[in-house]
């Protein structure tokens, strides 16, 4: 049992350290004689954090449900849905950025509920419910937006992406609102306890007395919502949609929150390491921008980034 | 009710439902040339959900099929394009080619099968990795465009017969559909003639009890990905035989309809229920589905979503139908 516990205090202590040892060796990797250290840039850290609280914002939800022992393959398709549903609200409909952001996020939090429900109502694992609701999703964005690109969307809608809150960057600054609260949510209540409970044992969850059905449903709501959050900060920053939007995020949330040292054996959710995890994510993928890495190897690194987590999790796990 | 329909699987149902439907939409629908055609067209995804089936007989799941699918369509494309560009005769560098694809999902499914039977990983997790593997290396090795590949003899095996064959009726023929049954029957005879399709079974339904009389389970798992590689392989060579190219994002969600179809077929994730004689049934209903969508002149932009959520209700259809069978029964 210490053995365990300090392995575990270890491990989180080892995320920080591979945190730093991904920015030296990127910061030294991409300098260049001409331009010196770029990659320790203001300016390029900003943009490292910033793109890392797009994934940190979809990657709390994935925290949630994970620590619930269920699994959401379906958040990059509903970031991609919603987004679009923002966008064309906005471009194509006239209705006001306060309305089209409510949809967008109410759409988020129903299509939450439906996985949630295909998974306890009518059963399916949580894997096959949410992999088909991916390519559901998917042909009703590209329905929606006729296969083409939608972009342009009016200054006030853009502030969420682009603006700044006391000099921070809003993307960063929403980020940190829903980490602060999730993280209330996930350790200080009972909820969050009951997320705890379904996921280290289902069974005995429920004989305590915990609606495990109602749990689950929750986690994917939540999720849900948070990845409708994240298409509508990242279509405001980009200004531009599309049905593909969400697609290349599946792969490095897992990661992420697996590096985080959620375990996908459920019970074990750990939300500072998913926003530690993002950030090493996040510079992995600027360090291969700057070094000029053809976008087409990305999904290569983030496919091994996956596997590699989980092998040093379960390793990890068996010796404590 | 009588016993028939209550023994009659949800996928028939599903079938004749919407080929009711489909028949009202179009009078084209139910004609001898389309339901060849939907043979034809859906051999290939036959032959994968094939490999579904057995993996999720054994409780796993392989979401990197349609990914291995591609890559080894591509690595065939392009072993066979350098070995003609070098003088090779077509029949040596289809030999060569094929026998490369086939290699590359083996070794794909050796590694998904590594890391599940050997490392434990989740089977979703490891398949999802391998997925990006996969589906990235196809990217870099395709240049991220399709292979074109003018070989007649590696053609041969993905047309309708009457390109070869000159009689009548020959257009109903197709060497797909002579590869997939011809793979259809191997693996029948595997699962259910064989010691291993019995481990297989056994370990889907109780992989402790398997473990504790004896079975060697992580070797057998291991084998069922190893096995499910070559299928996709045989896919993807089979796909880029008939389209004479290896498209490097030709697989993209092409798993997603496999596993549909093994669940739609009445194979259940865990407990080693199902078989592949109702895989058959499944990707009928996904044939079905799609070719009625096309007859019935559907617009393209709108097929996805209606694919996508017919095969979903479908699913659900199949589970609650399962689940009430055990009741009344």
């Amino acid at each position: 049992m210490i053995a365990g516990k300090l392995s575990a205090k270890w491990f989180a202590a080892a995320r920080f350290l591979v945190l730093i040892a991904v920015a030296v060796a990127m910061a030294i990797l991409t300098r260049s004689d001409e331009y010196g250290f770029v990659f320790l840039n203001a300016n390029n850290l900003l943009n490292i954090v910033r793109n890392a609280s797009i994934l940190i914002i979809i990657a709390v939800g994935q925290t949630i449900t994970l620590t619930a022992k269920d699994v959401d393959l379906s958040v990059g398709s509903v970031l991609s849905l919603t987004s679009v549903l923002a966008a064309i609200m906005l471009k194509n409909y006239g209705f006001s950025v306060p309305a089209a952001i409510l949809a967008a996020l109410l759409m988020g939090a129903f299509l939450g509920l439906i996985n949630g429900l295909l998974i306890t109502y009518v059963g399916l694992p949580p894997f096959i419910a949410t992999y088909g609701m991916l390519w559901v999703l998917f042909g009703f964005a590209y329905l929606i937006l006729r296969g083409n690109v939608i972009y342009g969307f009016p200054p006030s809608f853009r502030v969420i992406g682009n603006g700044h809150l006391f000099g921070i960057p809003m993307p960063i600054v929403v980020m940190l609102v829903v980490f602060v609260i999730s993280y209330f949510v996930l350790y200080y209540t009972t909820l969050g306890r009951r997320f705890f409970a379904t996921g280290a044992n289902i069974e005995m969850a429920r004989m305590s007395g915990v609606n495990v059905g109602r749990i689950v449903v929750t986690a994917y709501v939540i999720s849900g919502f948070l990845a409708a959050l994240a298409g509508l900060v990242l279509i405001a920053y980009t200004n531009g949609s599309e049905a593909r939007i969400g697609d290349n995020y599946l792969l490095p949330v897992l990661a992420v929150v697996v590096m985080g040292g959620t375990s996908l054996a459920g019970g074990q959710g750990n939300l500072l390491g998913t926003l530690v995890a993002a950030l090493i994510m996040a510079m992995i993928h600027n360090g291969m921008n700057i070094l000029a890495v053809p976008a087409i190897w990305k999904s290569f690194v983030v496919g091994l980034l996956v596997i590699t987590a989980v092998l040093a999790d379960q390793g990890l796990r068996q010796k404590a | 009710m009588p016993s028939f329909f209550r023994k009659m699987p949800s996928a028939a149902w599903v079938i004749v439902l919407m080929m009711l439907v489909f028949r009202a939409a179009s009078a084209r629908y139910l004609t001898l040339g389309n339901i060849v055609n939907i043979i034809q067209q859906n051999s290939i995804l036959l032959i994968l959900a094939t490999g579904a089936t057995l993996v999720l007989l054994s409780e796993g799941i392989d979401l990197s099929a349609g990914a291995v699918l591609t890559l080894s369509g591509v690595t065939c494309a392009r072993v066979m394009n350098g070995l003609m560009s070098s003088g090779s005769s077509d029949g040596h560098a289809m030999i060569a080619g094929v026998v490369v694809g086939l290699l590359t999902g083996a070794l794909m499914g050796a590694i998904t099968g590594g890391l599940i039977a050997i490392g434990k990983l989740p089977p979703f997790i490891a398949s999802l990795g391998m997925m990006g593997v996969g589906g990235s290396l196809s990217l870099v090795l395709a240049d991220s465009t399709a292979i074109y590949v003018n070989n007649p003899v590696f053609s041969f095996f993905g047309q309708t017969l009457d390109k070869s064959i000159h009689l009548p009726l020959m257009q109903y023929l197709s060497m797909p559909t002579f590869i997939a049954a011809l793979v259809f029957l191997v693996v029948w005879v595997v699962l259910y003639h064989t010691a291993f399709g019995r481990y297989i079974v056994s370990i889907g339904g109780n992989e402790q009890g398997a473990r504790l009389s004896g079975v060697n389970v992580w070797l057998r798992k291991w084998m069922v990905y190893v096995t499910a590689g070559i299928l996709s392989a045989i896919s993807g060579v089979t796909l880029a035989a008939r389209l004479e190219a290896a498209d490097s994002i030709v697989g993209v969600g092409w798993e997603f309809d496999a596993i549909a179809a093994a669940i739609l077929g009445g194979t259940s994730f865990a407990k080693g229920k199902g078989g592949i004689a109702g895989t058959v049934l499944g990707v009928l209903v996904i044939g079905v589905a799609r070719n009625g969508l096309n007859v019935a002149g559907v617009p393209s932009l709108w097929q996805p979503a209606l694919m996508g959520t017919i095969v979903i209700l479908a699913i659900v259809f199949e589970v609650v139908h399962a689940r009430w069978r055990e009741a009344v029964r």
